[in-house]
């Protein structure tokens, strides 16, 4: 092996209940380079990296670290290997300030507290860190909350550091300022695995590539000989040249009768003074930067937050002034919220596929039901299950076991079986895969094409751009611009969302 | 009991009828600079109306007649008092209502005198006509209670005395085909329905021959005023100014406004106006401010100038605009002919023409 090499895997194998989630792959990680994973949902780039990381176990084959043999049976010991993981879902504790959750398990039998705050203030400044150490870090932002696992991380020395979607949450200043990060990093001799759904993320940090599908190995080579069209084409082994994304519009839907009006609606701090206007039969794209305040106005529309309590402005459904304080009335007046954040919002995870759609019909039943139905629950899973071609092995298959793509399928299926007139998909595709993604967006086009008034909320300027029919951009808790997809550049959009 | 408890938390929280909200231009609405760039075919002392049988374009202005000859006008007819509607009958003829309290129907529009005379004493204020089914003629009445020139009191009084009266030709009757409306302030038909704009409700309404309602454009962020048809089918609808949250506020303070009224020369009211920037005087909503000498395009908006595209289901299609920073504002009447679109800018008296082929390409631009 050579030295260079700092750590490899070697016919790695994890099998769940006898269905492997990776089989027989071979990767290397060079020493101090950036190493992008990817590969569609259910590819087996997490079950890789937990491997490494000591989250799991091997079925076969083995791990090296530095040429040695190492089989880490907890993160702990793949700490002591020099191993560490960003996880998606931060593992910090919320109600512990930042310096105490970067010396968590590492405390001496006798802690002065003024002493950890003084150290980790300057280790945070060595990183260049603008985080509070006295911060409670359930008052951080999804960025800063990034920055204390990473500054744990390289508080532990590690000498190789995993990271899984660590841009999923991050506005794209932020983004530039954790690629400097990982830059920076890399030029300590840290070597960095990194999961990403991004692609252009990958080209743009990474040294080598290695793309899996369905858990095998299937190419890893220098991120300078990829480009978008390869890595897709290895991802999903299949032409996905259908996929809207870079195509520039030459139409647009017109717009039907205006469904959703927003007059003024204010709730502080985030939304202030927000109008709007949403329209049947055309996909009204919002971006804007985390904190414009995007997903507070549409989730005052959903019933989801209350708006300011006094002159808190109007939202006005089909010509009528509505406000509802909780989301059950919403739903039934034809208003379907798709969260950005499933996990928490979308699904109640240990509850089947079906059992979760049929929720949502429930949701739109006035006064629920005495009684529920198995027999009725299987078919209206079943039917959604078919129709938005979910990838689960049956109707009593737990949510949690489906990969994100189809986890956020269920998601909206739970929202369109009530049937809505508005459906407002917030981050509909962050965390799903390419393959998944065409076909949300597939489905997404097809509400607008059925007349339904779809509003989308997206981060992601290349999917507003390929879907919207028009482009709302939010700054600062308000619309401030509206593009026609037909005279919409990047530019334009993010020089609206910014200035 | 229970009403006023309701007026009062409503007052007190901002809700219900207390809500001081306006819509925002977005969707088919979103602004842009074409009317205040269209070109300008004549300047008048008070235009008021256009009307057109297809071939000659009509001009009320003041007491006067006028019909456009290219880009030079021809009086026609002067009357002893001001025009205050005008149209093209199917027939050749032209109709016109003097003052608001008379309609008179000519034969041509160069009849020595009129065929039939419509008078009757609760006529204050016809803004607006159109030929109707049959042999008859529809006209808006924007308030009983005030005279066409004061509008502006009718708002401030929150009039809701509209009408849509029916002249009938033949029998030379009047007959009310809709009543208690919010300044019904232009008509057209469509199809068996007539669509009838209602200013101070800010939306267009359709009629039906029995006089029942239904709503097809609401919550506009303006002050809709006269519709007329489009060649290819829909309508064009004019709005003389847009709404603020100042003038919503004040049209919700029943004490202020009164003592504003007896108190303020109208020419200052905080209220919609169809010139602006006239004076140091006027008052403004915040923000309504100039930034280094220029003023904001996007700041509440004392006047403005807009025209809207509808189609035949009162869906708007696209806008043309005059911003706060323009000149072409007061909007009050606009037709096509001849695949131009000819408004009048009331406010700087201004006569504005607009290729459709030329707003099309700039839309799409």
């Amino acid at each position: 092996m050579s030295d260079d090499i700092i750590l490899a895997l070697r016919k790695a194998t994890k099998l769940y209940a006898g269905v492997p989630a990776i089989e027989n792959v071979d990767f290397e990680l060079r020493r101090g380079e950036i190493h992008a994973l990817v590969g569609e949902n259910g590819a087996g780039k997490s079950t890789l990296t937990k491997v490494m990381a000591g989250v799991v176990a091997l079925t076969s084959g083995k791990m090296e670290v530095d040429g040695v043999e190492a089989t880490p049976r907890t993160p702990l010991e793949a700490r002591h290997l020099g191993i560490a993981m960003v996880f998606q879902e931060n593992s910090l504790v919320p109600t512990m300030t930042v310096a105490q959750n970067l010396f968590l398990g590492q405390e001496k039998f006798y802690n002065r507290l003024r002493g950890i705050y003084i150290a980790a203030q300057q280790f945070l400044q060595s990183l260049n860190f603008d985080v509070t150490p006295t911060a409670t870090v359930g008052m951080l932002g999804a960025a800063k909350k990034q920055m204390v696992e990473i500054a744990r991380a390289v508080l532990h020395e590690a000498k190789v550091i995993i990271f899984d979607e660590p841009t999923a949450t991050l506005t794209p200043e932020e983004k530039k300022y954790f690629f400097d990060l990982v830059r920076d990093l890399k030029r300590r001799g840290v070597s960095i695995v990194f999961i990403s759904h991004a692609l252009e993320e990958a080209l743009v940090l990474a040294d080598r590539i290695t793309v899996l599908r369905d858990g095998k190995h299937v190419v890893t080579d220098d991120a300078a000989k990829f480009d978008r069209a390869r890595i897709v084409q290895a991802m999903v082994g299949r032409d996905l040249s259908n996929t809207l994304y870079g195509l520039r519009k030459n139409s647009v839907r017109p717009a039907g009768a205006r469904v959703l009006t927003v007059q003024n609606l204010k709730m502080a701090p985030m939304v202030k003074n927000n109008s709007l206007s949403v329209f049947a039969g055309q996909i009204t794209g919002v971006f804007g930067l985390v904190g414009a305040g995007r997903t507070e106005t549409f989730k005052v529309v959903a019933g989801v937050l209350k708006r300011d309590f006094f002159h808190g402005g109007e939202v006005i459904l089909h010509g009528k002034p509505v406000r509802y304080r909780v989301p059950a009335p919403a739903v039934r007046a034809g208003i379907a919220y798709v969260t950005e954040d499933r996990k928490v919002e979308g699904f109640f995870e240990t509850m089947s596929v079906a059992r979760n759609i049929y929720l949502g019909l429930l949701a739109k039943l006035p006064g629920g039901r005495f009684f529920l139905s198995s027999r009725e629950a299987d078919q209206v899973g079943k039917s959604w299950v078919e129709r938005l071609k979910v990838r689960a092995t049956g109707n009593d298959i737990k949510v949690v076991e489906l990969s994100g793509g189809n986890q956020q399928k269920v998601v909206i299926a739970k929202s369109l079986v009530q049937e809505p007139d508005l459906i407002i998909f917030d981050e509909p595709t962050r965390g799903v895969d390419v393959g998944a993604i065409v076909e949300i967006h597939e489905l997404i086009q097809r509400l607008a094409d059925e007349g339904k008034a779809v509003v989308m909320i997206s981060s992601y300027l290349p999917e507003i751009m390929a879907l919207s029919d028009r482009i709302l951009v939010s700054r600062q808790g308000k619309v401030v611009e509206e593009f026609s997809a037909l005279d919409a550049t990047e530019e334009k959009i993010m020089y609206a969302a910014v200035h | 009991m229970i009403a006023a408890l309701k007026t009062f938390t409503d007052r007190l929280l901002g809700r219900g009828e207390a809500t001081i909200t306006v819509p925002s231009f977005d969707g088919a609405l979103k602004p842009n600079q074409i009317l205040e760039k269209a070109e300008i075919v004549g300047q008048f002392d008070a235009p008021e109306d256009l009307a057109t049988d297809g071939k000659t374009l009509y001009i009320a202005d003041g007491m006067a007649l006028l019909r456009l000859d290219g880009t030079a006008t021809a009086e026609l007819r002067r009357f002893d008092r001001p025009i205050t509607a005008l149209c093209c009958l199917p027939d050749g003829g032209i109709a016109v209502a003097l003052d608001g309290r008379e309609v008179q129907v000519f034969a041509s529009p160069s009849a020595p005198s009129p065929t039939l005379t419509f008078s009757d004493s609760t006529m204050m204020a016809i803004n607006a006509l159109t030929p109707g089914p049959g042999q008859t003629l529809i006209a808006t009445d924007g308030s009983t209670s005030r005279p066409y020139r004061q509008w502006v009191h009718d708002l401030m009084d929150r009039g809701r005395t509209g009408r849509v009266l029916v002249l009938d030709l033949e029998s030379r009757s009047i007959r009310t085909l809709a009543s208690g409306l919010g300044y019904a302030f232009g008509v057209c038909a469509s199809g068996s329905d007539l669509f009838v704009s209602e200013s101070w409700r800010h939306r267009v309404i359709a009629l039906g021959a029995d006089g029942s309602q239904r709503t097809v454009l609401e919550h506009l962020p303006v002050y809709p005023s006269r519709l007329s048809p489009a060649a290819s089918g829909g309508f064009w609808l004019t709005a003389f100014t847009a709404r603020t949250q100042l003038v919503e506020f004040v049209l919700r303070e029943n004490a202020y406004r009164r003592r504003m009224m007896t108190e303020i020369d109208p020419e200052y009211w905080i209220a919609p106006k169809l010139k602006s920037g006239q004076s140091f005087l006027e008052p403004m909503q915040g923000a309504h401010i100039k930034t280094m000498g220029v003023v904001k395009p996007w700041a509440p908006p004392r006047s403005y100038g807009l025209v809207i595209r509808l189609d035949a289901e009162g869906v708007p299609l696209y806008a043309v605009h005059s911003r706060v920073d323009g000149v072409n504002h007061g909007v009050v009447a606009a037709v096509e002919m001849d695949g131009s679109l000819f408004a009048i800018a009331k406010g700087p008296g201004r006569l504005l023409r607009m290729r459709l082929a030329g707003i099309e390409q700039e839309l799409r631009a």
